[in-house]
């Protein structure tokens, strides 16, 4: 018996220990991001470069998605309407105050961020299937009353609608810093990258090692004296704030917001995106997030019918069913690989 | 010290303690008795995950009934689990600091702690190995790490030694015999390994049917004829 765990030892020894400091795993995230956005930024304008904002949109709501699901195996299935709830605030605190941008962006994520905590509850007392039921469900709630109720549009009252003419309907300006559509994207994309900070500081902080031990076992971390349902309703207060801000950025690209945006099925397509891209790394939710707007954008290109998206998103999800660590996983698996042997060749 | 006050606990309509009386004292005490004896039942009692039918229980004179688990961790209990429940994505010391981010005075003195548990159960050198690379013995090295954080007051440990081979066995046994002082603490430890229990505890608590058979000196009470026959099966 002896022998066997002095074995074990020497093969646990011999495995290679990941060096990769805080530092290189930050600059990677914004060499990543930063390529990928002045490439499109570079070449894509009109039609593309519109859909590649809303796909960062995706990206920051697919962030929280995943967190939910990667740190606490909560399947959330409203995070789309919660782009919807930071988007309706959003557009509200524009039309009244007309506050600086940043402030209606703020707005919109910490409105959410509140409601999304609220949609959280039942998950104190149940996960899996019935979890993910019921949040389907407060997606559909809010898609029926978005559709009577419609986005604010600059009109008298709390609704602030305008009337049947729509002639006076007022747009949601952008900042004068980033008016254009290229300007725009950049300071979406920024955006994205203090969205993947904001969750990778959680990841490797206080919060996430708290809601390691929840996921491990929920009895383990009382007996550690976590405040359990402090740090899952702060999940989703988190979760809930980056749908609101890529709400408020949506209602920000277009100056209004269509209430035929926020179907259930969009949270659900969050949700496969988010396990197509993989949710343990920050480089899944921006493939994933990409890739579940780009797809569907290809197909309107194409002049395809948009339903054939859904027959996409399905065998993507076959796929994404069989590796846990997606799209992103795998090649962070790479890079960190690469990284390993070309630092191990530099030292000699 | 815990104090026990016939205590009663109901599942149903099986008592699985039965109006137990029982002061443990020693530094060290050890908790056995056949299978369903009611030592888990015991723990989270005094831990606050199971709610007594009648009866009390108190830490260091301090009453625990109606104590939320948390207050309990807050007044210094602390607990293992029969299973080990290392985080395979967490750190050795990412494990120990996540107790330590919720009990520790300051972060400062928290960091230290973690340093100190590390360092005592052996696994200073192996801090940042992520959890699922760790050999069970280091698993299991990690989990009582764990409960050495933030003044432990009582330290309860659930079978800390199952699976662990005779030689790992014996580096555990030295290591908690040197536990209470070296922390300052009692420890209180439910094994089915006798010869652990009778090397290292000092006094022994046998449960059998909810019920304490005895309480007293290990060595005494491991050699009581009523105890043989009820936990070792011999007379």
């Amino acid at each position: 018996m002896t022998e066997i765990s002095g074995k074990t030892e020497a093969f646990v020894a011999a495995a290679p220990v990941t060096e990769i400091t805080l530092a290189t795993r930050a600059i990677a995230v914004v060499a990543v991001v930063g390529l990928i956005s002045g490439i499109i930024a570079a070449t894509c304008g009109g039609y593309w470069l519109s859909n590649f904002t809303q796909a960062y949109c995706m990206v920051l709501t697919l962030l929280g998605c995943a967190l939910l699901y990667g740190q606490l195996g909560l399947v959330s299935l409203c995070q789309w309407a919660l782009v919807g709830v930071g988007g309706w605030v959003s557009l509200r605190v524009y039309h009244s105050f007309h506050p600086p941008f940043v402030f209606t962006v703020l707005a919109g994520g910490l409105g959410a961020s509140v409601i999304g905590m609220i949609w959280g509850l039942p998950a104190l007392r149940m996960r899996g299937l019935y979890l993910a039921l019921v949040t389907l469900m407060l997606a559909s709630a809010f898609q029926t009353l978005v559709v009577v109720t419609s986005f604010p549009v600059g009109g008298p009252g709390f609704l602030g609608q305008v009337g049947a003419s729509g002639n006076a309907r007022v747009m949601m300006a952008r900042p004068a810093f980033a008016a254009s559509d290229t300007a725009y994207f950049v300071f979406v994309a920024l955006i994205t990258l203090l969205g993947i900070f904001l969750v990778e500081a959680h990841r490797r902080t206080k919060p996430g090692r708290a809601w390691a031990l929840i996921r491990k076992d929920e009895h383990m971390a009382i007996a550690a004296g976590v405040r359990v349902v402090f740090y899952k309703a702060w999940a989703f207060a988190v979760a809930g704030f980056l749908a609101g801000v890529a709400g408020a950025l949506m209602a920000g690209l277009f100056g209004q917001l269509d209430a035929s945006a926020f179907a259930p099925t969009d949270s659900i397509i969050v949700f496969i995106g988010t396990l197509l891209g993989g949710y343990d790394s920050w480089l899944g939710s921006l493939l994933g997030g990409i890739l579940t707007r780009f797809v569907p954008a290809l197909l309107i290109d194409f002049n395809v019918n948009t339903y054939l998206g859904f027959m996409f998103f399905g065998l993507a999800l076959l796929m994404a069913l069989r590796d846990p660590l997606g799209i992103g996983g795998r090649l962070t698996l790479l890079a960190v690989r690469l990284w390993v042997k070309y630092e191990g060749r530099r030292r000699g | 010290m815990i104090s026990i006050d016939t205590l009663t606990v109901r599942f149903g309509g099986i008592r699985a303690l039965d109006g137990l009386d029982a002061q443990l004292t020693a530094p060290i005490c050890g908790l056995i008795g056949p299978n369903g004896a009611g030592k888990t039942t015991l723990v989270n009692v005094l831990s606050g995950f199971v709610r007594p039918y009648s009866g009390a229980v108190a830490l260091n004179g301090v009453a625990l009934s109606g104590l939320s688990p948390r207050r309990r961790v807050g007044l210094g209990l602390r607990r293992t689990f029969q299973q080990e429940l290392v985080v395979d994505e967490l750190t050795a010391v990412e494990n120990v600091q996540a107790i330590a981010d919720h009990v520790s005075a300051t972060r400062q003195s928290g960091r230290r702690e973690v340093t100190v548990a590390l360092d005592f159960v052996g696994l200073g050198e192996r801090r940042d190995v992520l959890g699922r690379q760790l050999n069970l013995y280091e698993r299991r090295m990690v989990e009582i790490a764990k409960t050495l954080i933030g003044r432990p007051k009582v330290i309860l440990m659930d079978e800390p030694g199952a699976g662990l081979n005779e030689s790992e066995t014996d580096r555990l046994r030295r290591l908690l015999a040197e536990i209470p002082q070296a922390f300052d603490t009692q420890l209180v430890l439910i094994d089915h390994d006798a010869e652990l229990i009778a090397s290292v505890c000092i006094d022994t608590l046998v449960l059998d049917f909810g019920k304490r058979l005895a309480l007293g000196p290990t060595r005494a009470v491991l050699d009581d004829p009523a105890v043989r026959r009820a936990y070792l099966g011999r007379e």
